[in-house]
């Protein structure tokens, strides 16, 4: 294959963003996208709320400073001060890009976006399309992609970066539909591939496929992963599948109630309330079930989200989706009943250490979206920052690639590293001494995850976290690979995939168990504190001769001095 | 395959899935498998499936991701009819299900088979493509990202159930066209199209209905209503269909195909005697030289089994036309200003 300029790994937000922009940057380049779904199936599509911008169309005296300070602060000081700064200076811009493109956001009388309160934000600014946001912004993006000639390989999944010295060959991918290993010779990749939450398996709000593939292929070939401890807990997720209710039906005027009926909330955010940001607000639901003020049920502990009091036309209109999926997954209609939720594992600040240009330590190798770690969310993402940070910094990364590409001469990806990589990946197809089954090695590490480098941390539980994930790794050696055809083998896949996860998931523990504060969503209950003067810096993990090994970064600063943070 | 312990417990019952089963390298013909598995209340068909692949047979395959309703990869049929696994409920097909505690799982119909439950979504891209089912801005690449559009709150509502769309291929499925001609340009592509043209910010209106009034084009549509009832996301898309039609007519005049042209001719029918003069139908659909060509063989096998329809003159008024024609053309008044108003 003729080697290509740019080649995207990914198709969500980050991924087609970065496409449509350097196809802008230099129509002249050669650039593919590759995706394990078809683009439009990315996880870009569940995003409900929206996003964060200060278009100031709701509160008219919002303004950018407000919401670079409301993100530093919901960051508790994590984020870097200058990369917040291109963040939210850029939202306003490229709001209106997307709606300049088409996207149908919901309009105010006036006939301007509307926006709506969300946690941890000073004001309304929080664009929408009713709570269908990530879908219409996603098919926005596909079809303008589309629109474009955008080159596509969909349903390609990728195994590997090739490696010589200190730059990348570019890709190895496998062709879903063929079984194909194939080569994508590049002179820069970007991985846009969405995030790892989904390694907490039964207690994530991902999707499926959310198994951070992007993540470990770079950690693999030896590039830092930044801040990986810090994963978010939704406050609000569906009892019995993990999945979200958006923080809008908050937003829109839900109530948290315990089983006595009482808005507790008012115990740990007298002021915000409810629209307290997500790592308070999840610790407030645990603490209330740990401290036997949830209600029980067969599959679990849980608290009500009650939306009663909204009424059947203000749910109907704007949080249509919401009720749908409350009938479709708990059988209960928020019109008529609270909805039963708990906290979820939704979204990983964490990911691979990239600069403000999203460039990675790696010659030619970049890094967007929540696949990559700039940082704009530091310990704590704030709702509505998700949308934006992948639109913004695909943006950058597509535009920096392209760029750049010319200073990287393509390298050659040899057929013997291809008919490696092929042998590798089928070994488990082999019968002799495999018997694990990847299904319960997924969902144990999702238990063992949840349990022990969950919302409350500690270091007996993280250490066994530790050990647990490495028995997993142990076991997953010998899983087994039960179809062996070459079409479409998505058991294949999801063993894959659940190796990436347990690549990462070591990384995650280590972080946890490394950092001795409290901090954002990282709650130790043996370091309640928030530790300045030791942790106030990014947490490396690299993988040095096949171990997790630490290393630190400092913060960026800017014109916000250390604070402490209450809401 | 039946799982040792068949136990019928209250809240759960045992399930047989019976799944389509095809893969290309080996199989010369699909077959199905039957997996029966105990499945609870508020289980969905999705979660079976899972369960099925990995505790009974990882072969099994089929797309799956967000789980949640929203991302469309899981669509399949489900005893017959085509909706997402991920928001199927058991029970609730078992309650429907003709043959008791069997559900039968199939492949969506009207796309390419891959394997097993997996079809290829390439052509349903392809026709996106071709009917150019994206905005076209009028603003200009470099001046984007200034200024907003002001749109009021009617006209996105005009476009707001249409951007439902996951684009899960359920109306695909179910379209009666698209059965007997692949190259139909599809409901969900219909959909997405008239999405677009009521949308004030787009520039390519024109064009996009030039292509969409051609063959296999909107004007194929027999309003079998098959995709609007099977839509996943409850999205009218026969509504989208209507506007496209008659914003066809509008724009492009009533002669411009023989779809506006079959159209026209129902009307003034319809007006004249309450019922349609199905003789010549064919020519003021097609004209004369089309009809000769291609109807005049059916026309004499029609007359050896005396089944022709009664020539013109023959054709008689329905009871009480007088009545129904006022109210005809006060409908239509109606229609005319509604359509005026939109407008505005």
């Amino acid at each position: 294959m003729k080697p290509f300029d740019i080649v995207i790994v990914g198709g969500g937000g980050a991924g087609l963003y970065a496409a449509m922009e350097a196809m802008k940057t230099n129509p002249a380049l050669n650039i593919a996208v590759l995706s394990k779904v078809y683009p439009n199936r990315s996880h870009t599509s569940a995003a409900q709320g929206g996003a964060n911008a200060a278009l100031g169309n709701k509160a008219k005296d919002d303004t950018v400073e407000m919401h670079i300070f409301d993100t530093i602060k919901g960051s508790d000081y994590l984020a870097d001060q200058d990369a917040v700064d291109v963040l939210c200076s850029e939202a306003p811009k490229i709001i209106r890009e997307l709606e300049n493109m088409g996207t149908p956001w919901s309009r105010l009388e006036d006939s301007t976006i509307a926006q709506r309160p969300f946690g941890g934000a000073g004001r309304p600014r929080c664009c929408y399309c009713s709570d269908k946001t990530g879908h219409t912004i996603l098919q926005t993006l596909y079809e303008q992609c589309l629109r474009k000639g955008v080159l596509f390989f969909n349903e390609y999944f990728a195994l590997n970066l090739s490696v010589s010295g200190s730059c990348s060959n570019g890709l190895i991918a496998m062709n879903m539909k063929s079984g194909k290993v194939e080569a994508f010779p590049a002179k820069t990749v970007i991985f846009a591939t969405g995030g790892y939450a989904k390694m907490y398996w039964n207690r994530s709000s991902n999707a499926a496929g959310n198994t951070g593939d992007g993540q470990a292929i770079a950690y693999r070939a030896g590039i830092p992963m930044k801040d990986m401890e810090f994963v978010q807990f939704h406050p609000t997720g569906l009892r019995k599948s993990g999945l979200l209710v958006t923080e809008g039906a908050r937003g829109e005027g839900g109530y948290l109630l315990n089983k006595d009926g009482e808005r507790f909330m008012a115990r740990y955010a007298p002021e915000k309330m409810e629209l307290g940001p997500r790592d308070l607000v999840s610790r407030s639901l645990e603490t209330e079930i740990l401290q036997g003020r949830g209600f029980d049920s067969p599959a679990g502990k849980y608290l009500h989200l009650d939306l009663t009091h909204l009424g059947a036309d203000l749910i109907k209109s704007r949080l249509p989706q919401i009720r749908e999926m409350s009938m479709n997954f708990e059988g209960v209609d928020p019109i008529e009943e609270p909805i039963p939720v708990r906290p979820t594992a939704h979204y990983s600040m964490g990911g691979i250490d990239t600069d403000n240009q999203t460039r990675t330590v790696m010659g030619g190798v970049y890094a967007a979206g929540e696949c990559g770690c700039v940082s704009v969310h530091g310990a704590n993402r704030l709702g509505g920052n998700s949308l934006l940070d992948i639109l913004v910094f695909g943006r950058i990364a597509g535009r920096t690639a392209a760029e750049e590409a010319g200073r990287f001469t393509p390298g050659t990806i040899s057929e013997a590293e291809l008919h490696a990589q092929l042998q590798e990946v089928r070994g488990g197809m082999q019968s002799a001494g495999r018997y694990e089954r990847y299904g319960e090695l997924r969902e144990e590490l999702g238990q063992t995850l949840a349990l022990n480098v969950g919302i409350f941390r500690e270091s007996s539980l993280l250490q066994k976290g530790i050990e647990d994930i490495a028995e997993l790794k142990e076991r997953f050696k010998k899983v087994r690979i039960f179809d062996t055809s070459d079409v479409f083998n998505t058991n294949l896949m999801q063993v894959l995939e659940l190796k990436n996860m347990l690549d990462l998931a070591e990384t995650v523990a280590a972080g946890a168990f490394a950092r001795e504060e409290s901090r954002g969503s990282h709650t130790r209950i043996d370091f309640p504190v928030r530790d300045d003067a030791k942790w106030h810096k990014h947490t490396l993990t690299t993988l040095v001769n096949g171990k997790v090994t630490l290393g630190e970064k400092p913060v960026t600063m800017g014109r916000y001095e250390l604070q402490e943070r209450t809401y | 395959m039946t799982l040792p312990a068949a136990q019928h417990t209250e809240g759960k019952k045992n399930v047989t899935f019976r799944v389509f089963r095809f893969n290309p390298q080996v199989d010369s013909k699909p077959y199905f498998d039957d997996y029966t598995i105990p499945v609870e209340r508020g289980i969905t068909v999705l979660r079976s499936l899972n369960y099925i692949k990995e505790h009974i047979d990882g072969s099994v395959s089929f797309r799956a991701f967000c789980q949640a309703g929203i991302c469309g990869s899981c669509s399949m049929r489900v005893n017959g009819l085509s909706q997402l696994a991920c928001t199927t409920q058991v029970w609730d097909v078992l309650a429907k299900s003709r043959e008791p505690g069997i559900i039968k799982v199939e492949p969506l119909r009207n796309l390419p088979l891959i394997k097993d439950l997996i079809v290829d979504m390439d052509p349903l891209v392809g026709k996106m493509v071709h009917y150019s089912n994206w905005i076209d801005s009028t603003m200009p690449e470099a001046k984007m990202g200034i200024k907003e559009f002001l749109i009021s709150e009617e006209e996105f509502l005009r476009y707001d159930k249409a951007t439902d769309c996951i684009l899960c291929a359920s109306c695909v499925s179910e379209c009666s066209i698209l059965r007997a001609n692949k190259e139909y340009v599809s409901p969900a592509v219909l959909l997405k199209s008239y999405r677009m043209s009521v949308d004030s910010r787009d520039s390519m209106h024109e064009q996009r209905l030039a292509e969409l009034v051609k063959d296999h084009g909107v004007w194929d549509c027999t309003h079998c209503y098959r995709c609007q009832e099977s839509c996943v996301k409850s999205i009218p898309i026969m509504d989208a269909i209507h506007g496209l039609r008659e914003d066809a007519i509008e724009s492009r005049g009533k002669h411009d195909t023989s779809g506006s042209k079959h159209a026209e001719a129902f009307m003034t029918d319809i007006e004249k005697k309450g019922k349609l003069i199905e003789a010549t139908l064919p020519i003021r659909t097609n004209g004369v030289v089309w009809t000769l060509q291609n109807l005049l063989p059916m026309a004499m096998k029609m007359i050896m089994k005396r089944r022709t329809p009664p020539p013109p003159p023959l054709v008689k008024s329905v009871k009480g036309i007088k009545i129904f024609r006022t109210m005809f053309r006060e409908m239509t008044e109606h229609v005319k200003q509604d359509q005026k108003s939109h407008k505005k």
